[in-house]
């Protein structure tokens, strides 16, 4: 396989967000990765120190592929997407797989003029995106209560620019019971005749009890990998990516109990994604969820 | 090539995997892979009964964290990106301070990029011990060029031994090659009197043994003098990784040797050494980043192999060879015939080789000295 990906994302000593969670996972999967680190701090901000009370999200970008993540400045994300738009005059096919990440659970947690910079200028030059709900909506100005919402904004999101949008979680009621929470994706491909036809899926995803951080990350470096290899088929691209982030985080979460012994809630450092040691996973995933396609 | 294969364990479970083999891997990595497979992907508990028969002890889960202040680039593979994949490959926990950020290493055309300063250095490290996280088992270092960045690496590495006095240093006395420094010359008091004295395993080649100690290396005898006083000065663990000494297959290849000292005591009490030698293959080409993948891989496998030095320079001097022909190979190929490649073209071919970085079939054999 030869495709480069250039990954504009944190970069911390220890533990995985940013570079750190997105490198190593798609190096074991034969990208080749070249990162431009937009910080070096000693650990994530979210859980260590508690200095901000924030979970920092980082997302890749890439070459062809390009996750962008966390980022807290108009300026530096303007040049990021400056360096999409002549990337993407030197190759009209690169993807640029976009973490739009703004905030969660109803709050922003980047300062608010990011907003318009997401909404006019990243999101358009995107062709993937991870948004969350609260992104979502923030991104189209659209709520979402059903899954009709989220259908409905998921094609808002299409018309901005993105082919391919998955929302990472939501608080829509999952039927598997409140043990789970849902995830939706979208992806418009162009059929032979020139029309666009719009694949929808949606997955029902076990809720975990504890705080993690970098999985956004990983999740947006897994799309990239899974969508590349299945480019016109969301439900497995979804299914493979989901699984791997269900496996890293069962592993993580289980050492982190192992450390922190019975009865006792880990620490963030305990937290960290079990990266390396979930290197089989990675690069070959099984299947433990399964995505449902929508007849709409 | 995809293979499936299954294994059928006592307990009824069946497990499949499909692997893509490269020629390295045929014979008893097909066998090996599809238990690593199995053991990551599967309930385990079965399985480890079966596969501790056939295995050794590396796959069992490994808690070992390395600190690696190396150089980063964004693209290619010298310093920290060709120190942290191979070494996360092998299952080693990697927390990397990047010493620079560079669009690319300096033999290119064109490079830049900013540099962190020993002040900046000392800041990050204070964020890791600020949050007591500060417990590592091996640090890796290789090219600097500012004295007091180095100071401050050597103070880290003595607070990191005395929060853990079994932390293993392994340091690449990046002083310069062929007859000439390519750092600043004020550097060289700094490895001799401070740095490689706290080392515990260095990789110096010819130049940097004999400027460290001050000795020439024209025969093996001497080189062997010269190991013993690098000894003395701290690291037990001495690889001269490349030198002028002529080999008996003949001009085409180079004598590596290596020596270390193990905690048998001798019937006189004083330690026993042992002392390796290897003809490698040259290769006409100028590669960037191998020294720093040395330098990783050899950390690795002595961390296997502790008291095997033998053994431990077979695995780290084969999965070069397998990097550097797969990485020689495709340049040619980019470069097209009769032309000579270009730096980029030369990047190490990393992510491709990771299959021999798990597992390096032994494709030269090291000679123990008897002295």
């Amino acid at each position: 396989m030869e495709c480069r990906v250039l990954s504009i994302q944190s970069h911390v000593v220890r533990g995985y967000v940013g570079n750190k969670s997105a490198s190593f996972p798609l190096q074991v999967l034969g990208f080749e990765v070249d990162s431009i680190n937009s910080v070096q701090f000693s650990n994530h901000t979210g859980t260590y120190n508690v200095e901000q009370g924030y979970v920092e999200e980082f997302a890749l970008t890439q070459n062809p592929l390009r996750p962008s993540g966390y980022t807290r400045d108009t300026s530096f994300l303007e040049m990021v997407v400056d360096i999409v738009q002549e990337l993407k005059r030197a190759n009209p096919n690169l993807v640029y797989v976009c973490d739009p990440v703004l905030g969660d659970h109803g709050s922003m947690y980047v300062p608010e003029n990011l907003h318009p910079v997401y909404k006019n200028k990243v999101v358009p030059v995107a062709d993937i995106i991870t948004p969350n709900q609260f992104e979502a909506e923030l991104l189209t100005g659209k709520n979402i209560s059903t899954e009709k919402d989220a259908v409905e904004v998921m094609d808002l999101l299409h018309k901005m620019g993105p082919d391919t949008v998955v929302i990472t979680s939501s608080d829509l009621p999952s039927r598997l019971g409140d043990r789970f929470l849902v995830s939706l994706g979208s992806q418009r491909t162009l059929m032979p005749d020139g029309t666009k036809s719009t694949q929808r899926v949606r997955m029902e995803i076990p809720k975990v009890d504890a705080v993690f951080v970098g999985t956004g990350d990983l999740f947006a470096a897994m799309l990239l990998a899974w969508t590349h290899h299945y480019p016109n088929d969301l439900k497995t691209a979804c299914e493979k990516t989901f699984s791997v982030m269900h496996h890293v985080i069962k592993r993580t979460i289980s050492y982190a109990h192992d450390l922190a012994g019975p009865g006792r809630k880990p620490s963030p450092p305990q937290l960290e994604l079990r990266m390396v040691q979930s290197k089989a996973d990675i690069e070959d995933p099984a299947i433990v969820m399964e995505a449902t396609v929508l007849n709409l | 090539m995809s293979v499936s294969v299954w294994v059928l364990c006592p307990s009824v479970l069946w497990l499949d995997s499909d692997f893509t083999l490269t020629e390295n891997t045929l014979d008893c990595g097909l066998g090996i892979a599809a238990l690593r497979a199995a053991l990551n992907t599967k309930p385990a508990f079965v399985l480890r009964g079966l596969c501790s028969v056939f295995y050794s002890n590396f796959m069992h889960e490994m808690e070992c964290r390395v600190l690696s202040i190396q150089s980063h680039v964004v693209r290619g593979y010298v310093g920290n990106k060709s120190a942290s994949f191979p070494l996360q490959v092998l299952g080693f926990e990697v927390d990397s301070i990047n010493s620079v950020q560079f669009s690319n290493h300096t033999g290119y055309s064109h490079w830049k990029g900013q540099v962190l300063t020993a002040d900046e250095l000392h800041v990050l490290y204070e964020g890791i011990k600020l949050n007591n996280v500060h417990h590592y088992d091996y640090v890796l270092t290789g090219y600097t060029r500012d004295t007091s960045f180095l100071e401050m690496v050597v103070d880290i590495v003595q607070e990191l031994k005395r929060a853990n006095p079994n932390l293993v240093y392994v340091c690449d006395p990046v002083l310069g090659d062929h007859g000439s420094m390519y750092v600043p010359e004020n550097l060289h008091p700094v490895y001799k009197n401070k740095v490689v004295p706290v080392a515990d395993i260095i990789t110096p080649n010819q130049f940097e043994a004999e400027l460290l100690t001050g000795k020439n290396i024209s025969t093996e005898k001497d080189a062997v003098e010269v190991m013993d006083l690098l000894h003395k000065m701290g690291p037990d663990t001495v690889v001269i990784t490349s030198s002028d000494l002529p080999s008996r297959l003949g001009d085409r290849f180079l004598v590596s040797l290596g020596s270390q000292r193990t905690c048998k005591l001798m019937p006189d009490g004083t330690k026993s050494t042992q002392r390796v030698r290897m003809e490698i293959p040259k290769v006409d080409a100028v590669f960037v980043g191998t020294g720093d993948l040395f330098a990783a891989m050899l950390l690795a496998w002595t961390h296997h192999y502790p008291n095997d030095l033998k053994t431990a320079c077979e695995k780290t001097f084969s999965v070069m060879h397998h990097v550097i022909k797969r990485t020689i190979s495709y340049a040619h190929e980019l470069a097209g015939p009769g032309r000579k490649p270009s730096p980029p073209q030369l990047e190490l071919r990393m992510v491709q080789s990771k299959a021999d970085i798990e597992d390096p079939a032994i494709v030269m054999e090291a000679t123990v000295l008897t002295l």
